[in-house]
């Protein structure tokens, strides 16, 4: 057993004294996410860089005032209103359960009425309240209501005294305007999913875990290399005429290379967080939850490539195909979201989707501690399947 | 020098497609000894290490290793064993000391006992002074000391060596050589591949040769050259004419032939241990002094010459 952590060891000892893969594990990919990040948001702008919340909507109401409404939610920084007039209210609350909005809000009819009226106006809202993108959202939803409550009672004041001269719309609009900075903002006192969503950073929040993502999947270039090199030292072989049990002479590799790996994905989180303002650790336990299992994973596919290939050429042929097709599903260069349904449900073959749903749930979606559960396990499941697999392989091969 | 077995090969066979790499090797090394497999390149040494070392499967046959079968119990087999790849198996980037303190821990070395174990086998091999330095910037000959030294931490019962002096500097091969012997003094069992006959005779025990991937012949050195019905050939030269001494030479006892030409007098003897010395007292009585010796025992290389019809470095 404790062969497994010689071997580990000793894997480590050989991997940080070559220069190279130290650059390439760690500078390449900090360089790469500044580089594509800026471009990105250069030129991309727009939804491409756009880490709002999204909100679904639904106006039930056709009252002016609802409009208002909706204007003001649409200029909104924080949300991002996802409109689809087919879809219905149980639709829209399957689609928040599912994650796939961040909450829902359904302005009932009579809703302008009553704000009018200077009644109780309620807003109907789906959300799972307990996750932090919630107290945001609510927040900027109580900001936007209060304005537009604010302006609907100044404007119904000044309606009474002013009726003749000034047309209720008009002081309606002018009050609204002038309510454009809020003397209390409350979306700065809350803790916010996404605290900057200055253009650049916006995209940097999505380009990111793709970056990272798409360099620790090179890394399983790395883990394939170790065993290749075992190979071809020929120590694979004199290794095998040691009592060393076969099992520990894979997972002694494994080790080093997951502990490689994961040691990226912790330098990038931190390297996003404190650097980019991504969010990473807004729940710390979460982001590194996924960043354990894909490492697990990524060291894995690594592994059966190594025991795969005869030789350093083919392991690098053999990590292409997995290194691309896998982050090109898995969103990690065209994030998920912007994607069609059916791409995005095929994407999930990949494990880097998952990967990337799992980040992004705590970078960008603003969800909590359980919105990775679903993700680790699935890569933890593939990490053992790929496991496996190499174990089989170098059981089945002969070594001569 | 005990009687059992250490190693014993029972008919094994080993195929690559249609090479038929090994065709029934079959011999046995007793414990303490060292033991040659003599071959040309191809012969199929390499393949009967692999078996015996249990990395490969053998098609057909077994053999037991301390009394452990290669196929029943590999385990067993591995516990007793040492092996010196014929490729040398380092790494490279790592110091000869850590490669060593690696293997070590390989083998079920920890703590102090394997720190003077590498330090004891940095001595064996003789390479303390530069075991700091990475093994890639060491010379043939020093890998090949590392090579062998990694073999030795663990102090097993039976070592094979696979060809460990190919393409090395005399000194290196002088010390490897020496180490060899040490190694049968300390009571380990040696299973040495070679395709230098004068590697197996200088070291071996016993011999077998291989062609082909078959046993064409096995033995002590002695019953070896036998095989070939060979006489030592001693060729001499004399500060007088041949004449009498030739004469006198020719009816000396272990003596079957004399013949001169051109001032060389070449004599073929039984022995030339006991022939020499008669040789000696025959010229001193008859005043003639013998100004040079060159004495040729048939070798290993007459002998596969002889088995096969082909020189043993084709
Ligand atoms: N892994 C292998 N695949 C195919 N042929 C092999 C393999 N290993 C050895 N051979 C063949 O088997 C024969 C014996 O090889 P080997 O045992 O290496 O000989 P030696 O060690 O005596 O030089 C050679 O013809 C060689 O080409
Ligand atoms: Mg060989």
């Amino acid at each position: 057993m404790i062969s497994i952590f010689d071997i580990a060891i000793k894997d480590l000892m050989q991997l940080l004294r070559d220069f190279k893969t130290f650059m390439f594990l760690l500078l390449m990919p900090i360089l790469f996410t500044l580089l594509f990040g800026y471009a990105f948001g250069g030129f991309g702008g727009g939804e491409g860089g756009d880490a709002r919340l999204p909100v679904g909507f639904l106006n039930e109401d056709e009252r002016w005032v609802s409009e208002a409404l909706h204007d003001l939610l649409t200029d909104s920084e924080i949300i991002r209103l996802r409109e689809n007039s087919s879809l219905s209210a149980s639709a829209l609350d399957l689609m928040v359960a599912e994650g796939e909005l961040a909450a829902a809000l359904i302005i009932p009819s009579g809703y302008g009425k009553e704000i009018l009226s200077d009644k109780n106006a309620r807003l109907i809202v789906i959300a799972d309240t307990n996750t932090s993108a919630w107290k945001t959202i609510e927040a900027e939803l109580l900001s936007i209501t209060s304005r537009l409550d604010g302006a609907a009672r100044t404007a119904t004041i000044m309606d009474k005294y002013a009726g003749e001269r000034i047309p209720f719309k008009y002081g309606f609009d002018q009050t609204l305007e002038a309510w454009q900075e809020p003397p209390i903002s409350i979306v700065e006192t809350t803790s916010s999913a996404v605290k900057e969503t200055d253009d650049g950073i916006a995209s940097l929040a999505h380009t990111s875990p793709g970056m990272m993502l798409q360099f620790a999947i090179a890394g399983l270039l790395t883990a394939a290399s170790v065993i290749v090199t075992e190979r071809k030292s020929r120590t694979l072989q004199r290794l095998l005429t040691t009592s060393v049990k076969r099992i520990h002479i894979l997972l002694g590799h494994y080790l080093a290379t997951f502990i490689l790996i994961f040691t990226q994905f912790t330098t990038l989180i931190l390297f996003g967080h404190f650097f980019l303002k991504i969010n990473y650790l807004r729940v710390p336990e979460a982001t590194f939850l996924v960043a354990f299992c894909s490492a697990l994973c990524i060291a894995a596919i690594g592994l059966l490539i190594g025991v795969i290939a005869k030789d350093e050429e083919q392991a690098v042929s053999f990590s292409l195909i997995p290194m691309f097709v896998l982050s090109g599903l898995g969103g990690a260069w065209v994030p998920l979201e912007f994607t069609g349904e059916t791409f995005r449900a095929i994407g999930h073959i990949s494990p880097i989707a998952w990967a990337m749903d799992g980040f992004k749930n705590i970078s960008v979606r603003g969800f909590g501690f359980d919105s990775v559960i679903i993700p680790a396990v699935v890569l933890t499941t593939y990490a053992t399947v790929f496991f496996l697999l190499s174990l089989w392989r170098l059981n089945a091969t002969e070594e001569s | 020098m005990t009687n059992s077995l250490a190693i014993e090969v029972l008919n094994l066979h080993r195929s690559f497609g249609n090479t038929k790499a090994v065709q029934g090797a079959k011999f046995d090394v007793k414990e303490g000894e060292i033991f040659s497999l003599l071959g040309p390149n191809g012969a199929g040494k390499t393949t009967t290490i692999s078996m015996l070392s249990c990395l490969l499967h053998p098609d057909e046959g077994d053999a037991r290793i301390m009394g452990y079968s290669i196929k029943d119990n590999p385990m067993g087999v591995k516990s007793v064993l040492g092996v010196v790849p014929q490729e040398i198996a380092l790494y490279e980037d790592l110091s000869a000391r850590e490669n060593l303190t690696f293997w070590g821990k390989m083998y079920g070395l920890r703590g102090g006992a394997l720190k003077k174990r590498v330090n004891e086998v940095l001595d064996v091999i003789d390479l303390h002074d530069r075991a700091k330095e990475r093994v890639s910037k060491y010379s043939g000959g020093m890998k090949r000391r590392v090579n062998i030294g990694v073999a030795l931490l663990h102090k097993p019962k039976v070592i094979y060596m696979d060809e460990p002096t190919v393409g090395i500097d005399p000194q290196s091969r002088r010390n490897i050589l020496d180490s060899v012997v040490a190694l049968k003094d300390q009571g380990m069992t040696v299973l040495y591949t070679t395709h230098y006959m004068e590697e197996a005779q200088e070291l071996s025990d016993h011999i077998a040769i291989m062609d082909h991937g078959k046993m064409i012949a096995n033995g002590t050195h002695d019953e070896l050259v036998k095989l070939v019905g060979g006489q030592t050939r001693i060729d001499l030269t004399l500060n007088v004419e041949a004449g009498i001494v030739q004469e006198i030479w020719k009816n000396t006892d272990g003596v079957s032939q004399v013949s001169a030409e051109n001032g060389l007098i070449t004599v073929l003897v039984e022995d030339s241990n006991q022939a020499l010395p008669l040789l000696f007292e025959s010229a001193t009585k008859h005043e003639a002094r013998i100004t040079s010796v060159d004495i040729l025992e048939p070798n290993l290389e007459a002998v596969f010459l002889h088995l096969t019809g082909r020189a043993l470095r084709d």
